[in-house]
């Protein structure tokens, strides 16, 4: 049980985010206003191939297809 | 007889003592009893290697307190509160989202969390309305990795509301 989490493929750094962004919603309205502005990410990639860069991606996206590859259950 | 000579050997002994007396007494065997402890946030630095006599860490292995020359240990942080009782005898109490304890070997204590406020911070009616959320997605039949992620958070809104009891 204390690390189901893994057998659904998340990582522990996913499982930490998770974790500090319920800690963050718990929060009494001011803090919460100040904390929840450190949840936000909005990473973007590309991959480039031979001089030419391919589709840009946002990297929650593809880090959440990435983990449900990894599921025990596949 | 045999005592008289035992304390000439100590009368003998004390003058080289006195010769270097920052070894009789250094600031370290003063504060020995103390740990230096450091609590750290990515964006915040709550406690910077201040003096301090005992932290309770709720750790993955269990419940433990850290007292001065504790052994060193690295050990994985449950969402939980952690106690620190400080020099003036007052109790700190915090709730971290989860990380890291390293105890270090000279009595110092590097606490690393994503998230962590006083108890007074939290909203006892957000954790309830968040738990009854979670309650629907880990019942419901949303994807394995949804359901593992609602886990979580009712791992820690659980623990958050036991410790605002």
């Amino acid at each position: 049980m204390a690390f189901s989490w893994k057998a659904a493929g998340l990582t522990y750094n996913r499982y930490l985010a998770i974790a500090a962004r319920t800690v963050r919603r718990s929060l009494k309205e001011g803090p919460r206003l100040q904390a929840e502005r450190r949840d936000l990410m909005d990473l973007k990639f590309a991959k480039w191939e031979s001089g030419k860069q391919g589709e840009v991606k946002p990297l929650a996206a593809a880090n959440a297809v990435a983990m449900a590859s990894q599921a025990e259950s596949k | 007889m045999n005592s008289i000579r035992l304390s000439r050997a100590a009368v003998r002994a004390c003058p080289a003592a006195f010769r270097v007396p920052i070894q009789c007494r250094s600031y370290a065997d003063a504060v020995a009893d103390k740990i230096k402890l450091s609590l750290s946030l990515p964006h915040q630095s709550i406690y910077k290697s201040t003096d301090v006599v005992q932290v309770n860490l709720a750790a993955e292995s269990g419940d433990m307190g850290v007292l001065a020359n504790h052994v060193p240990s690295i050990e994985q942080l449950r969402p939980g509160i952690v106690e620190i009782i400080e020099e003036s005898g007052g109790i700190k109490q915090f709730f971290l989202s989860g990380g890291f304890a390293v105890v270090q070997p000279d009595s110092q204590l590097s606490i690393n969390a994503v998230e962590g406020f006083p108890l007074e911070d939290f909203s006892p009616d957000a954790v309830r309305a968040q738990i009854t959320e979670a309650q629907k997605i880990v019942s419901g039949s949303g994807s394995e990795q949804d359901t593992a992620e609602a886990k979580i958070e009712l791992e820690v809104l659980e623990s958050l509301q036991a410790s605002l009891k």
